[in-house]
This record gives structure tokens, C-alpha cells and sequence, in this order.
């Protein structure tokens, strides 16, 4: 017997889903204002967001809900315009990321679901991280990953 | 272009988040298996609260990044940061446990951390802090929701500590 993914599980995922695509969009944004090094990195960001967002709407659609689709686009705190504005536009996405599976795994009480937010809470702090250090935000790794500060 | 939103007052935050109602259940992320029944949220009893361990290790690691930067001041750059995450992770975790034992005082009088001297290394610390995310994601699944989020972010800390720390050379 399985603990449902219920509308509140639901509701999260689709939080973390929006997170996604907002990601996503950012990281188009950002390879466009950083050196080849920090691209290579975003690209391999870019990857695991995509990965994530796959899931996320395979779940939803397994589970009978519609997955949220993206904005056309997005506000960023500040605008773009260079390699230290773009890490900090990454380090903004990923905190956003970060607070959305946190609130999934406070969503559900489904086994694999926690294991699955976990993972990518996971994996996302070891991301930020890469742009927190870039862009000399400190500490490097947050104390509580998906707190808002 | 559609103009976003306007910025949120106090954190700026980038997504634009709806207010969703969607419906239905049962399923799951790769969740198809049949998952432990009954193991989640399972909370109070009378026993010890589960996070008091947490508090412990989390302490002790802090003990141990202290003596293992007095032993060598040139680690300082690279393990403050996590002696301050753990007593980070000691002082939320209190405040939980305080929380749900109904008092405001610090709940754990944690036993004095016995800071291991001997063996305070480098490698003695990758060794802590890779047990620790190990430990709070061996909890993450039966913690009640209302804990989840807090275990969840110390492991996920824990993790990333390993990543960048590097495994343990020895074992």
C-alpha cells in the first residue's frame, strides 16, 4: 500500500516544475554572458535541470495532473548585462530550485517522492554551490539549502 | 516580451509561482513501486526524539573541524565554513526539538561533544561529514512533514560538504 501523491503533493511538484522552467530560461540567458569555462558548466547545469523537469511532468501525467508550463519569460532581481550578473542570476535560480523541492519533501509523506527531493535537493545544492563560489557569494555552501535568505 | 512580475519585496525571487488546484492521486516519480507502508509520518512517541542524535553529530563535527584547524591553521579556508554549517544544523535541529516538546529552553542538553583528538585530521572529517549525510538521509524518510524539509536540508548540506571535501582516503 502506497501513500498517495496527493493534491498537496501535487501542488509541490508543480512548484518545483515552475522552478524548473524558470532555471531553464535563466540558463539560456546565462550562456550568453559567460566565458567559456562558466558555459560548460552551465550546460552541465542545464542538463540536470532538464532531467529534473522531465520527471516532474512524467510524474504529474502519471498521477493524472496537468504540469504547469513555462512563462514566455521571466524577471530577473537585476538585469544581465555581464559574467557577474549572470553567475548571480545561476545562484538566484538554483536558491529558487533549491526552496521548491524543499517544499516538496515537506509536501508528502510518499517514500519515493522524499527520496526523489532529496536527490535533487542534492544535487541542486552542489550546483549553487559552483555559483556561489563564482560569484563570491558566501558561505559557498549554504547551512540550509531551500531556506530563503 | 511579457513584462514579469514585479519584484517580490523582500527576497527577489525569480519564479513566477501560481496558485495551483489540481486534483488526483497515487503514483509517482519512477514511484510506481509499492512503497513502505505506514513508515512516514509516524511520529511521538514517548521515546527519544530522533533528531537528538542529529544534534549530537552535528555538534561533535564541530568539535572535531575545531581541532583539526588548531591542529593545522592553513585548513581554516576550507573547513570554517563547515564548522559554522553544523553548528548551524545543531542550533535548528534544537529549535525543532524544542518545538514539538512544547518548551522554548534548548531542548538536548547534548552531551558534551568528546572532541576526538587523536586521528583529527582531514580525512577524519570527510569520514564525519559523510556519515552525517548519510545519517539525516536515513531519516528523511520517516520524519514527520513538518521535519522533512529541515532533515532534508542538512543532509543535502552534508552531501554537497562531501562532494567538494573529496571521499575519505582511508576507512
Amino acid at each position: 500500500m502506497s501513500v498517495p501523491i496527493d493534491d498537496e503533493a501535487v501542488n509541490a511538484l508543480q512548484g518545483a516544475l515552475s522552478a524548473e522552467h524558470a532555471a531553464l530560461w535563466s540558463y539560456t540567458l546565462i550562456l550568453a554572458f559567460v566565458p567559456a569555462d562558466q558555459a560548460a558548466v552551465a550546460r552541465q547545469d542545464i542538463a540536470g535541470h532538464r532531467t529534473l523537469r522531465s520527471q516532474i511532468e512524467q510524474t504529474l501525467t502519471d498521477v493524472g495532473a496537468r504540469p504547469v508550463s513555462a512563462q514566455p519569460a521571466y524577471t530577473t532581481p537585476v538585469p544581465v548585462t555581464d559574467t557577474l550578473s549572470a553567475g548571480r542570476l545561476a545562484v538566484t535560480a538554483e536558491a529558487d530550485a533549491l526552496a521548491a523541492w524543499r517544499s516538496v519533501l515537506e509536501h508528502t509523506t510518499n517514500q519515493q517522492l522524499r527520496v526523489a527531493a532529496l536527490k535533487a535537493l542534492s544535487e541542486g545544492t552542489v550546483r549553487a554551490s559552483r555559483w556561489r563560489a563564482a560569484t563570491g557569494t558566501a558561505p559557498t555552501i549554504p547551512s540550509l539549502p531551500g531556506i530563503v535568505r | 516580451m511579457h513584462p514579469g512580475p514585479p519584484p517580490r519585496p523582500a527576497a527577489p525571487r525569480l519564479t513566477r509561482r501560481r496558485a495551483l488546484s489540481l486534483g488526483l492521486a497515487a503514483g509517482g516519480l519512477g514511484l510506481a513501486a509499492p512503497v513502505l507502508a505506514g513508515c512516514a509520518a509516524a511520529s511521538s512517541d514517548d521515546g527519544p526524539d530522533p533528531l537528538i542524535p542529529l544534534v549530537t553529530r552535528a555538534r561533535s563535527d564541530a568539535a572535531l573541524v575545531t581541532a583539526v584547524i588548531t591542529a593545522d591553521p592553513s585548513l581554516t579556508g576550507q573547513l570554517d565554513p563547515l564548522r559554522s554549517a553544523r553548528t548551524d544544523h545543531a542550533t535548528a535541529l534544537e529549535q525543532e526539538i524544542a518545538r514539538v516538546a512544547g518548551t522554548t529552553a534548548p531542548a538536548t542538553p547534548a552531551p558534551a561533544p568528546t572532541a576526538p583528538q587523536a586521528g583529527a585530521d582531514l580525512d577524519a572529517v570527510r569520514q564525519a561529514v559523510a556519515d552525517a549525510a548519510r545519517e539525516a538521509a536515513g531519516l528523511v524518510g520517516s520524519v514527520p512533514t513538518a521535519r522533512a524539509g529541515l532533515v532534508g536540508s542538512v543532509a543535502a548540506c552534508c552531501a554537497a560538504y562531501t562532494t567538494v571535501l573529496g571521499a575519505p582516503q582511508t576507512s
